[in-house]
């Protein structure tokens, strides 16, 4: 508890304190309390609102797309076959993982005449092969891919542990009943994972609003090209590498705000037990 | 979560935490102040008498009052360096008593280092920062000038780039072993291949639609993408570097030098945009190459130019031997600009004794270490008596340009902008550059990167140098 006071909320109420002040990193000006004037700045600027439609679009894609292919691996390699062990393994691997240099190793893939494109000439016959990271239209589909890469390995193994706490003798009773493969799983599977599948949902949400390492290391320019990438953290990031911490600031509490009203607002979807 | 009982301990706990972090914040600004006017010892300038350069700021009092070590950060551990350090620690280090500690902090977080240092009141003693941090540094107190340490007749010797690198608000406060050199390097078949008229200064610079014609009549001849502009370098200080001369080629300029108050009329200037949206037209023609994965395209593939500084030339010639060219870039209009500038040393605020760092600034930036540290880096050797020894710095030689230009600084070789708000400026050049080869609207660009620019002058009240 002490840690968590001292590590967590001990920063916060202090960002929040210099939220209201023009502290710059360094500077030999005096630190003064300008009040809202950051929060006017921030609330004002095109950039901010830019980077939040774009995490926006980025969690609206990848949450569902994310967490529907986190169940059909986990469905997949809760199979007794041969092998499956190897693909929970390969699947789960990325986890493991620095983000940041898993999106080097990308941003070299994703070269127009790197593996990746080289792999879509031949699937597409040459008919796409688009300049992912440089064609502002395309970078934030190669984000998202490389985020559910990334990513989807953690929730099919919640998902996968999920599947294996269902007790296999309603999937025998469904049997009994006649019920097909799909039947089961819409009505056995689906209901006996229901409280993982909404945790991952929730953590998914959460975490795809902390949208940064990928889109400040793919593009040509953190959050480009010309903000086609641009989310909170990285405009965050970048006030303060700019030196201005009252401003940066502003942007974490405004970012919790919004975080904590989704988490919140999703709460209230929570399976209840019957 | 299970222990509710503990929640108002918990409580206390973090007003005692919030109240002990807002009164260090408090702190913490007036020391900040404190540390930066301190060093500069008073006691009697003695027996120096011809006119020193800024004579009247008595950092040095001659003399080394006791044993010292001091810690000298630098942005590379490798021979060069390591190799200069215990040179003066086993030569004039051991007679005068001053023994100096290298702690490399690399290249690439360098700044953040230092800032980080100061922030927590513990600066080396020597600095050695790339050019343009120094203007921050200097408004921040962290580095004091030279002063009465150096004399006229030491920095004459030098060259005026170097000089006027180290110089913020008329004081001189750091000297390079070595400055760097920008051009762009071609293939000489390339160019006779497409009868190319090859320009041997920066006075007789392919003209813009000049250099357009040579790119397209060689993409015609075969060559896909002629123009390299390491691309891979990615968002940083290069983009600034090499890039800025397009903007001062056209006219136009970062900012407005006078006074540094403003970049309106200066970094959307018409001839800016000009120069820029004909930059632009290259990307948009497939003239230039973006696909690079590292610097070497220049050689390992086709690429007929490559925009690059002094760093690649060792490379270069390797690879490509009596083929290898140094031009002038392309003159957008007001005349052939280039970058310049790079790693030099300056003294910290938190000295204790300047004459010791002194002494070491003195041994690093004369003849023998620039040379040795100078072809360790690639670079230009600072010092003009070093210049006139090597044959690919002289008249006829490989890099004989580099040296044209810098000496022709700042009309030639343009120091960047000599104001504390260069990194903020950095960071918003280098966020245009990449979003107009990117395909943006060049003058609303340029416009809004204008308006961040005065934004930030504004809430810094204007960057002036505190009394």
């Amino acid at each position: 508890m002490m840690f968590t006071a001292v590590f967590m909320v001990g920063p916060f109420l202090y960002a929040v304190y210099l939220s209201f002040t023009n502290r710059k990193l360094l500077s030999p000006l005096p630190t003064r309390w300008v009040g809202f004037e950051n929060y006017i700045d921030v609330l004002t600027s095109s950039d901010f609102w830019a980077a939040l439609k774009n995490n926006f679009v980025f969690s609206v894609v990848t949450v569902p797309l994310q967490t529907g292919l986190a169940l059909a691996l986990a469905v997949l390699v809760n199979q007794k076959l041969r092998g499956s062990t190897f693909f929970r393994t390969t699947y789960f691997i990325p986890i493991t993982f620095s983000l940041s240099a898993a999106s080097i190793i990308w941003s070299v893939l994703l070269n127009p005449s790197g593996l990746f494109n080289t792999v879509l000439e031949i699937v597409t016959f040459g008919q796409f092969t688009p300049d992912w990271l440089n064609d502002p239209r395309y970078t934030m589909a190669a984000v998202i891919i490389v985020s559910i890469w990334a990513s989807v390995g953690f929730q099919m193994v919640i998902l996968l542990a999920a599947l294996q706490g269902v007790s296999q003798d309603l999937y025998q009773a469904a049997s009994v009943d006649g019920a097909n493969a799909w039947e089961k799983f819409r009505h056995v599977t689906l209901p006996g994972i229901r409280h993982q599948l909404f945790f991952t949902l929730t953590v998914t949400i959460v975490l795809s609003f902390r949208l940064f390492d990928q889109v400040y290391i793919l593009p040509p320019k953190p959050g480009g090209p010309i903000d086609a990438t641009n989310t909170i953290m990285v405009e965050m990031i970048q006030a303060s590498g700019n030196n201005q911490i009252g401003k940066a600031s502003s942007i974490a509490v405004l970012f919790f705000l919004i975080v904590l009203f989704l988490t919140i607002f999703f709460r209230r979807f929570e399976p209840k037990d019957y | 979560m299970r222990n509710s009982q503990v929640k108002k301990p918990k409580r206390l706990a973090v007003t005692a935490l919030v109240l002990a972090l807002v009164a260090s914040a408090c702190s913490s600004g007036s020391t900040a102040e404190g540390t930066s006017g301190g060093q500069t010892t008073a006691a009697d300038s003695g027996d120096d008498t011809s006119e020193l350069v800024n004579s009247d700021i008595e950092t040095c009092d001659g003399k080394i009052d006791k044993d010292v070590t001091i810690a000298l950060a630098a942005h590379s551990g490798d021979d060069a360096y390591a190799q200069t350090v215990d040179d003066f620690n086993a030569g004039p280090g051991k007679e005068l008593g001053v023994t100096v500690e290298l702690v490399n902090l690399g290249e690439e977080s360098y700044e953040d280092f230092i800032t980080g240092a100061a922030a927590s009141n513990s600066l080396p003693e020597i600095i050695d920062m790339d050019g343009p941090f120094l203007y921050n540094f200097a408004w921040n107190g962290f580095v004091q000038p030279l002063g009465n340490c150096v004399s006229q007749e030491k920095v004459d010797e030098f060259l005026p780039s170097v000089i006027g690198q180290g110089t913020y608000e008329g004081e001189l406060y750091s000297l390079g072993s070595f400055d760097s050199g920008m051009g762009l390097w071609a293939k000489k078949s390339d160019l006779e291949k497409v009868d190319a008229r090859i320009p041997e200064s920066s006075a007789d610079a392919w003209s813009a639609e000049e250099f357009t014609t040579i790119l397209k009549d060689l993409e015609t001849s075969g060559v896909s993408a002629p123009l390299d502009i390491q691309w891979s370098y990615g968002a940083g200080e290069f983009r600034p570097y090499a890039f800025a001369s397009i903007v001062q080629s056209g006219g136009g300029d970062l900012i407005d030098r006078d006074g540094y108050q403003t970049a309106d009329g200066f970094l959307n200037s018409q001839g800016a945009v000009d120069a820029l949206t004909t930059f632009q037209s290259w990307v948009n023609d497939g003239l230039v190459d973006l696909e690079a994965i590292d610097d070497n395209n220049f050689i390992n593939e086709d690429a007929s130019f490559s925009w690059v500084g002094h760093w690649k030339y060792n490379d270069y010639k390797e690879a490509l031997g009596e083929d290898l060219i140094l031009v002038p870039l392309p003159d957008f209009g007001a005349g052939s600009k280039t970058g310049m500038g790079s790693w030099n040393w300056a003294m910290s605020s938190a000295v204790e004794d300047p004459d010791a760092v002194w002494a070491f600034i003195d041994f690093a930036t004369q003849a023998e270490q620039v040379k040795s540290i100078a072809a360790f880096e690639g670079a230009v050797p600072s010092l003009l008596s070093v210049l006139e020894e090597d044959p690919s710095f002289s008249p006829g030689g490989d890099r004989y340009l580099y040296v044209r230009n810098l000496q022709a600084s700042p009309e030639v070789a343009v120091p960047r902008p000599q104001t504390a708000a260069y990194g903020f400026i950095r960071n918003e050049y280098s966020d245009v550059f990449a979003d107009i080869v990117g395909g943006a609207d060049v003058e609303e660009t340029l416009n809004q990167a204008v308006e961040n620019i005065d934004a930030d002058i504004e809430s810094n009240e204007g960057y002036r140098p505190a009394e």
